[in-house]
């Protein structure tokens, strides 16, 4: 057998596939290598919910005789990769990150993990999450199955939430790439706290069949990769129609770097506030320098504002209203009392009494604020601010904030608004999380950075369906820039 | 330290807003079962209270399907 060298743990895609397809080393070499390294590593980082090496070891063998066959399916053949625990897997424990549902199995796979196995990606392992992807709001990271997410650059520090354990997985080289979901902020967090790329797809491009619901109206899922160009390669596989979700917006994508449009040709909307004062004062270097890369692509910064909107209360209501039912079984029969977090269980019986008044009008907004975005992506191609105004906090620390960042809620279940002042005038662009989730907006986060030890992340969000064009501006920004080719020194 | 109903319930229900400072940690710690019910069910009704005071025209229709 080759040993497979330490930097295969961190190469990209088309590296990996390069190099399978040259046959210098087997599908099978690399999936045990992975294998052995994700068991081993996984618990360092609280990333690991379930090892599938038996399965990942079986399904590398296939790839072995397609490829001594001459059949190629892709970039991904042979790609060992991890999906969130909230992504059924045949026959094997589905969590949900939750100890009501430790002992859930379901028969069927998520049609991403279908789509995926389909171009002979070779699944090594369920990551770990936020219990019910934090939807009652919680309060400590260790609002967990599997304990709090460690992050690999520090591990007194928190990997972000909910979809812990996929970014810590791809930060670590535990995995080439991993699929995440986000309701509201659960990629754009802790893709940024562990300088890792991952992209937010519009809503409706990504089927959720097979993926645990928070937020019928919400819930996204989404890949966490090396590059620009990985998560590229892997929403056009995950994408597409699937008549059994509902949310399905029955589109393709395809992923086309050949027909972008120039990068200096777009206009990003962004608030110097953002960079200058709301960001943590250690992190605004990082960010200065991250806008001025940005600019050396051509990409036409000109100052924007967000619509006036109160993005907190509006998704909250929503995401309070929508989680509620879902899990009304779960509360109603009191075993949410097993859940970790005292917060969340809160927020969630409470939850079960929101007014249909305060739902509907938030559903109502909502459609205001789409419009509003329709208007400004009229004037601006993609919007740029800081992923989150600062690094990774203290593991212990609870999660409370006295304000929003740009990044709003770390997880679902957020809310913005203190609730004794009329909402005080949007600053920069707060809010824009919450925002980006509740018009369906696709969003890159791209590593642009550090403070002290702890990586940055820069986000970029697009109108509806425009992932080519915040690949295209990912990919610039990182043939300029090698944060995402940084690794955490432990890992 | 003495924490009323409306600090309780900012904190609780803004928790998965990672921010910059975190409440007295022997504060939330302390906290009941009931008071953080209590404080969830506050934030709730302060929510709704904001989205009250936002104005939407009378033919707005919810956002229940995405158009692009």
């Amino acid at each position: 057998m080759a040993a497979i060298p330490e930097d295969l743990f961190f190469a990209t895609i088309g590296e990996l596939n390069a190099k399978l397809t040259a046959r210098e080393f087997s599908a099978v070499e690399l999936a045990r290598a992975f294998t052995a390294r994700l068991e081993q590593l996984g618990p360092r980082y609280n990333a690991l919910a379930l090892a599938l090496t038996p399965q990942a070891i079986r399904k590398a063998e296939e790839v072995d005789k397609d490829i001594k066959r001459g059949r190629l399916r892709g970039p991904l053949q042979g790609i060992p990769y991890g999906a969130k625990d909230l992504l059924s897997y045949a026959g094997q424990p589905t969590t949900w990150g939750a100890r009501p549902y430790a002992g859930q199995v379901f028969d069927y796979n998520a049609t991403v993990i279908d789509r995926l196995d389909s171009v002979g990606a070779v699944i090594t392992g369920k990551l770990a999450m936020v219990e019910l992807a934090g939807g009652g709001g919680y309060r400590y990271a260790a609002a967990s199955l599997t304990g709090p997410g460690l992050n690999p650059w520090d591990r007194s520090c928190w990997s972000g939430g909910s979809s812990s354990g996929s970014a810590a997985a791809v930060a670590a080289g535990l995995v080439t790439f991993a699929i995440g979901s986000e309701t509201s902020g659960s990629i754009v967090t802790p893709a940024s706290f562990c300088g890792v790329t991952a992209l937010r797809p519009t809503y409706g491009l990504v089927s959720r069949h097979g993926a645990m619901a928070l937020s019928w109206t919400l819930d996204k899922l989404g890949p966490f990769a090396r590059s620009a160009e990985d998560c590229g390669m892997v929403l056009q596989v995950i994408a597409g129609k699937d008549g059994r979700d509902p949310g399905s917006a029955g589109k393709s994508f395809y992923y086309t770097p050949q027909y972008s449009r120039p990068v200096k040709e777009l206009k990003a909307g962004y608030a110097p506030v953002d960079f200058d004062e709301r960001a943590e004062p250690g992190a605004r270097a990082a960010f200065a320098a991250a806008l001025g890369a940005l600019k050396e692509t051509g990409l036409q910064l000109v100052e924007t504002k967000l619509p006036d909107f109160p993005y907190g209360a509006t998704l909250s209501a929503i995401l309070a209203a929508e989680s509620a039912s879902i899990f009304e079984p779960l509360i109603s029969s009191g075993q949410v009392d097993q859940l970790a977090d005292a917060a969340q269980i809160a927020g969630l019986k409470a939850a079960l009494d929101l007014p249909a008044r305060d739902y509907l009008k938030a559903m109502r907004i909502r459609r205001l604020m789409q419009e509003d975005f329709s208007l400004l992506f009229a004037e601006v191609d993609v919007l740029v601010t800081p992923g989150r105004l600062g690094p990774a906090s203290k593991v212990e620390q609870p999660l409370d904030g006295s304000a929003p960042g740009p990044g709003g809620a770390a997880a679902a279940g957020g809310a913005s608004a203190p609730p004794s002042a009329a909402p005080a005038p949007p600053q920069g662009f707060q809010g824009i999380v919450q925002a980006g989730n509740l018009a369906g907006l696709p969003a890159l986060v791209l590593p642009c950075g550090f403070a002290g030890n702890l990586p940055l992340g820069l986000q970029v969000v697009g109108a509806p369906y425009s992932e080519n064009t915040l690949l295209a501006v990912g990919r610039e920004f990182q043939a300029r820039t090698d944060w995402h080719k940084r690794r955490p020194g432990n890992a | 330290m003495k924490i009323t109903r409306r600090k309780l319930a900012a904190a609780v229900v803004a928790a998965p807003l990672l921010g910059a400072a975190p409440l007295p940690a022997q504060t939330p710690q302390a906290s009941t079962p009931d008071d953080l019910l209590k404080a969830a069910r506050d934030r709730i009704k302060a929510n709704g209270e904001t989205l009250a005071r936002a104005a939407v025209p009378m033919a707005t229709e919810p956002a229940f399907q995405f158009r692009v």
